[in-house]
């Protein structure tokens, strides 16, 4: 196998030439005939009673032609939008899931809320005729807060209080106990801030209806197409799966954002068919802050009890999880199985219990946002490890190293659940530490205080659980899917491959590394492997790409599905070499028996042409595979940052970041790198520039590019990335997930180096100039 | 209104509306999808487009201020008439510096990028990794982190800069 | 949202207080007003053109007067609705005090919080929206009152 576009290579991306020359297809991308235009009516309101709406003037609009409100959805007998994943309190009842409805039908609950559609032959007119409609609303009292939801009065009808669950993980007593003994004990308290993910495509949605068939077709901005499918058709109840297809055509980025059933692309779909006509409804950027799902919010009290010697002996996280004003599709896992198993961190702590309050508030509803849970678990391990070695005067590399899983010590058992094949932290952390220059730093510190900067440096040794997930215990744990993936290679006659996929690419590069996974396995030349993705009516079936799951999933239901191929060109062959399949070996792309020797290409014209054929056998050469992964896979690595502060401004500029990763073997390093970029990017975006905020009344004031704050060229450095290697013990390529990894690591390492600097630790995210500027002024 | 100009080295003459933005034109009258709308605050730069050579934010001009002027889009560099996604050889140099650099992910914010470096090369100015930087504030990559687009810009300053010669 | 000022107006306290409370006045001093109704004694009801940084709607507006102590002080309740521009809400307390050489002293305290659409984008520039809306509100109404006096005026911001 040419060692140029196989397993390792840095292959360039072939998904680049349209990108790079304008010919992509994005959803905002693609028109049809007879195409009309949405537009949504949203809730100016963070909590409101619905009066009356009147259409009347809207519809005088020249070219205006329907409008629909929550009340047709409702008759029409629409499903609400459910959440996947069910969650359950410490006392074994279910979470209190709040009715989700596409569009809002009596009360609205947080800003942007859609409660109409509009549709009109073009956009000029449906936005006329949307300004035209009067709505009534009674103002309600918002509860807007993370901390203080909890107690507040019921923002939904029918529930009791604000709490959606009370949900633990861990042994408390022992947990407890552990603390009451420890030697010392380091306390901190911790606000994770909430994050508007921003991919740089909005979201978009074109749906079709075609009357003689009955057919829908909806082209949207998704992570996952049949997982969108599953939900319209089971859930909503739009049309039967068999007459819905969706396809995610080219999707510009997504970190999580658009793995969710939203309203939009539900309400536009079933629209279609209302009004006849297609619909294009495409999100302008404020309404994508205000109604994509939100990431992160948590607050958090953690404890961590260390012994004498500095080993830690239990960590205690009490953790208050702002869910937003619904349950997102995967809302309820994410703070729950996605951050509390992770709180061992690279670390042998005994004792862990975490408790997760998961509330309503009258804001956008929160859900997996990059890193999803596993940011939130790293900081607090990472915050309040950091925290305690300069509490105990100790070096926060040696107190990392005294505590971390040593590489004998695989598998290892952690005291929430999971269970680490492999890793060696240790090496990780070395590597990172030269590449830091850690033995400069005090040099460095010293040239940066003769210019007026403060200058810090702060570790971070995460670990994250991906590759998400083995089914039977996804499900175990409330689940509504399962986990697995699909994955279908096809040999055409004349020996080109087709590779269908249920993972879906968004920038991650799929069309590249999985045709090199198949050409490498397989011995077929790069360029005759095409990768297909994101489309129903192509792809049998798929979960999607999130949770950094692609490859160990999705890459590893490809390897099954080359390995049927193998097995049964092995029987065409051994038919037509006249020997028996034992006697037949493949190898790099040939089927050789003694010094017979059939390509894949000539078994493959063969079993399309079977002149000569084993009887037993079926003609042709395509095989499915499902794989369903036998655990996680556990990504880790040392990220160290250097930032410089300035002292008259509160400036903090971040001069040097050095990540090493273990991400097992690598298909696409080029890539790999990539990612862990853009996750560094927005690790360093969470640390010191981004925050969603809402007002009091729940009004989001950071709603646009001129409040929230994006990163942008000149706040990122070079980053310095660079990986060690232990495969994956369980997946056939051996291969862990990168794509979070920069957004997990990251932000603990900053703000680490940002205390360190300012030796506080007071800092909450976004570390800002101003409250930076405050701190440094003794206010 | 009666508009007269030049997309791509090819002119039109339209009858627009006087409020049409120069965004909606290329990507709703003539189709020339490749410019991208990503915010509508005119901060993110995926609109990028060069008007008489210069970069401007497409979201922000008016298809009027058009009038009697050269616009140039992400399909109007490169060699025209390239195969159907463009092979390597039909590239201009920012392009294929993207691309060899991995320069982009998801694609979305790549044409503005594209073409707004290549003003910050063409401009002449000294460029290293800390004006790139500055030189690229406008335009908004949520997936790459920048590191491998200074890279690429670099890159292709150099390459231009050989071939001006 | 919260902003104070005063003015003086070189008319007594008698002439201002009328015209504060005339739909025809206070229509010609609210800039971009398209209409004004007086529906009661106490409730106006207006059609305003505003912008607010990148937000520029048409704007129905609501005023009650409550409070009402002629000729001296009223409290002015503001609702607006500028549909997909979002809304606001507001109080103005207006005092008239007699000043020297029979000008009248007009002192005024708005608060006031915006949704939707105006908190979203506008709200940074809010309260200089506000601010400006205030002083050409006043110099309108000093231009009313007297076309031929000097446009002097005293915001005094808080």
């Amino acid at each position: 196998m040419s060692t140029e576009t196989g397993i390792g290579a840095a292959v360039k991306r072939r998904e680049d030439l349209r990108f790079i020359t304008g010919r992509g297809n994005y959803t905002d991308d693609l028109n049809v005939p007879g195409q009309t235009c949405g537009v949504f009516l949203r809730s100016p309101y963070a909590r409101a009673k619905i009066g009356a709406i009147d259409a009347t003037d809207a519809l005088q609009v020249e070219g205006a032609l329907a409008v629909f409100t929550g009340r047709d959805t409702a008759t029409d007998g629409l499903g609400d939008l459910p959440c996947g994943w069910l969650v359950k309190s410490k006392d074994g009842s279910d979470m209190a899931a709040a009715p989700h409805p596409p569009l809002a039908v009596s009360q609205v609950n947080y800003v942007g809320e859609p409660y109409g559609l509009v549709v009109a032959e073009s956009l000029a007119a449906a936005r006329e005729a949307a300004e035209l409609v009067a709505a009534d609303f009674e103002e309600l009292t918002p509860v807007v807060a993370t901390a203080e939801a909890a107690e507040a009065s019921p923002i939904h009808e029918g529930l009791k209080d604000n709490l959606a669950y009370d949900w633990e993980l861990g042994d408390e007593a022992a947990t407890d106990s552990a603390l009451a003994t420890a030697a010392h004990v380091t306390r901190l308290d911790l606000t994770n801030n909430r994050l508007i993910p921003n991919a740089m495509e909005p979201r978009a949605a074109l749906a079709t209806f075609d009357p003689a068939s009955g057919n829908y077709e909806l082209r949207t901005t998704s992570q996952n197409p049949h997982l969108e499918r599953l939900v319209l058709s089971a859930f909503v109840r739009i049309a039967p799966e068999h007459k819905l297809r969706v396809v995610a055509p080219d999707v510009g980025g997504g970190f999580g954002s658009k793995i969710f059933v939203y309203a939009e692309e539900t309400v536009v779909t079933w629209a279609a068919a209302k009004v006849g006509r297609p619909i294009k409804w495409t999100a302008e950027r404020s309404e994508a802050f205000l109604a994509d799902a939100h990431g992160r919010d948590h607050v958090t009290h953690a404890e961590l009890g260390l012994d004498g010697a500095g080993r830690f002996t239990a960590l205690k996280a009490r953790t208050t999880a702002n869910l937003g004003a619904y349950l997102s599709t995967f809302g309820s896992a994410v703070p729950t199985y996605l951050y509390g198993t992770l709180l061992a961190g690279q670390y042998k702590t005994p004792n862990i219990h975490v408790q997760t309050h998961g509330v309503y508030t009258n804001t956008a509803p929160v859900d997996a946002y990059r890193g999803a849970g596993r940011p939130e678990a790293t900081f607090v391990v990472e915050r309040i490890v950091e925290a305690a070695a300069r509490e105990t005067g100790r070096d926060p590399v040696e107190l990392r190293r005294l505590n971390m899983i040593e590489p004998d010590d695989f598998p290892y058992e952690t005291p929430v659940a999971l269970v680490y094949d492999t890793g060696n932290y240790q090496a990780s952390l070395d590597k990172a530490l030269h590449l830091a220059d850690y033995a400069g730093f005090k040099q460095r510190r010293a040239a940066s205080e003769t210019r007026g900067k403060r200058r810090g440096i702060g570790f971070s040794c995460y670990i994250e659980a991906c590759g998400l997930a083995p089914s039977q215990l996804a499900i175990q744990l409330g689940a509504g899917v399962g986990l697995y993936e699909s994955g279908e290679v096809r040999v055409n006659p004349t020996g080109s491959v087709t590779v269908f996929t249920g993972s879906h690419s968004h920038g991650q590069g799929h069309e590249t590394t999985f045709a090199q996974v198949v050409s490498d396995k397989l011995g077929v030349p790069f360029d005759d492997v095409e990768v297909v993705h994101g489309d129903t009516g192509r792809v049998e079936f798929g979960l999607g790409t999130y949770g950094s799951r692609s490859l160990a999933v999705g890459g590893s239901a490809l390897i099954s599905a080359s390995e049927k191929i193998i097995a049964k060109g092995t029987r065409i062959a051994a038919h037509m070499m006249q020997t028996e399949p034992t006697n037949v070996a493949f190898e790099e792309g040939a089927f050789i028996s003694g010094n017979q020797r059939l390509t894949l290409q000539e078994v493959a014209f063969a079993s399309y042409v079977p002149a000569d054929y084993p009887p037993d056998l079926e003609p042709g050469l395509s095989e499915k595979a499902f794989y369903d992964p036998e655990n996680f896979t556990y990504p880790a690595g040392a990220h160290i940052a250097e930032v410089e502060v300035d002292e008259a401004t509160g400036v903090v500029q971040l001069v040097n970041f050095v990540a090493v990763d273990d991400f097992g073997h690598i298909i696409n390093p080029m890539i790999v790198d990539g990612q862990v970029h853009g996750g560094l990017a927005q690790g360093a975006g969470q640390a010191l520039l981004e925050h969603g905020i809402y007002d009091a009344n729940g009004q989001l004031t950071t709603g646009s590019y001129m409040d929230y704050c994006m990163p942008r060229a000149d706040d990122v450095p070079d980053f310095v990335v660079d990986t060690t290697v232990t495969p994956c013990t369980h997946n056939p390529l051996g291969v862990k997930g990168c794509g979070e990894a920069g957004a997990i690591g990251s932000p603990a390492a900053i703000i680490n180096a940002v205390t360190d600097a300012l030796g506080t630790e007071d800092i909450a995210m976004p570390a800002t100039p101003e409250q930076v500027w405050r701190k440094l002024s003794g206010l | 209104m009666n508009l007269t100009l030049t997309v791509n080295g090819a002119e039109h003459s339209l009858d627009v509306p006087a409020n049409t933005l120069l965004v909606e034109l290329l990507r709703t009258r003539l189709r020339l999808t490749g410019t991208h709308v990503g915010c509508d605050t005119s901060q993110c730069g995926a609109c990028t487009v060069h008007l008489d050579g210069c970069a401007v934010k497409a979201c922000t001009v008016l298809a009027a201020q058009a009038q009697g002027r050269s616009v140039t889009t992400i399909e109007g560099i490169g060699r025209p008439n390239g195969t159907r996604n463009g092979s390597p050889d039909d590239l201009h140099p920012m392009q294929a510096a993207f691309r060899d650099c991995h320069a982009l992910q998801c694609g979305f914010c790549t044409p503005g990028m594209i073409l707004r470096a290549m003003e910050l090369v063409e401009s002449g100015g000294t460029l290293d990794n800390r004006t790139v930087r500055e030189g690229l504030e406008g335009n908004i990559c949520r997936c790459a982190g920048y590191h491998n687009i200074v890279k690429a810009v670099l890159a292709a300053g150099d390459a231009m800069q050989e071939q001006s010669r | 949202m919260e902003q104070s000022g005063e003015h003086l107006i070189p008319v007594e306290r008698a002439t201002v207080w009328r015209s504060l409370n005339d739909p025809v006045v206070l229509a010609r001093c609210i800039s971009g007003c398209q209409s004004m109704e007086q529906l009661a004694d106490d409730r106006f009801a207006a059609t305003v053109k505003a912008r607010v940084g990148p937000v520029r709607a048409t704007f129905e507006v609501a005023l009650t007067l409550t409070d009402i102590h002629p000729p001296e002080s009223y409290v002015l309740q503001v609702e607006v609705k500028g549909k997909a521009a979002g809304f606001g809400k507001g109080l103005a307390e207006v005092a008239l005090a007699e000043a020297e050489d029979g000008t009248t002293l007009l002192r005024y305290s708005v608060a006031g919080r915006v949704g939707g659409k105006l908190a979203q984008i506008g709200a940074r520039l809010i309260d200089s929206a506000a601010r400006k809306m205030a002083d050409d509100f006043f110099s309108a109404l000093h231009e009313a009152l007297d076309p031929a006096a000097d446009r002097q005026q005293s915001a005094n911001p808080s």
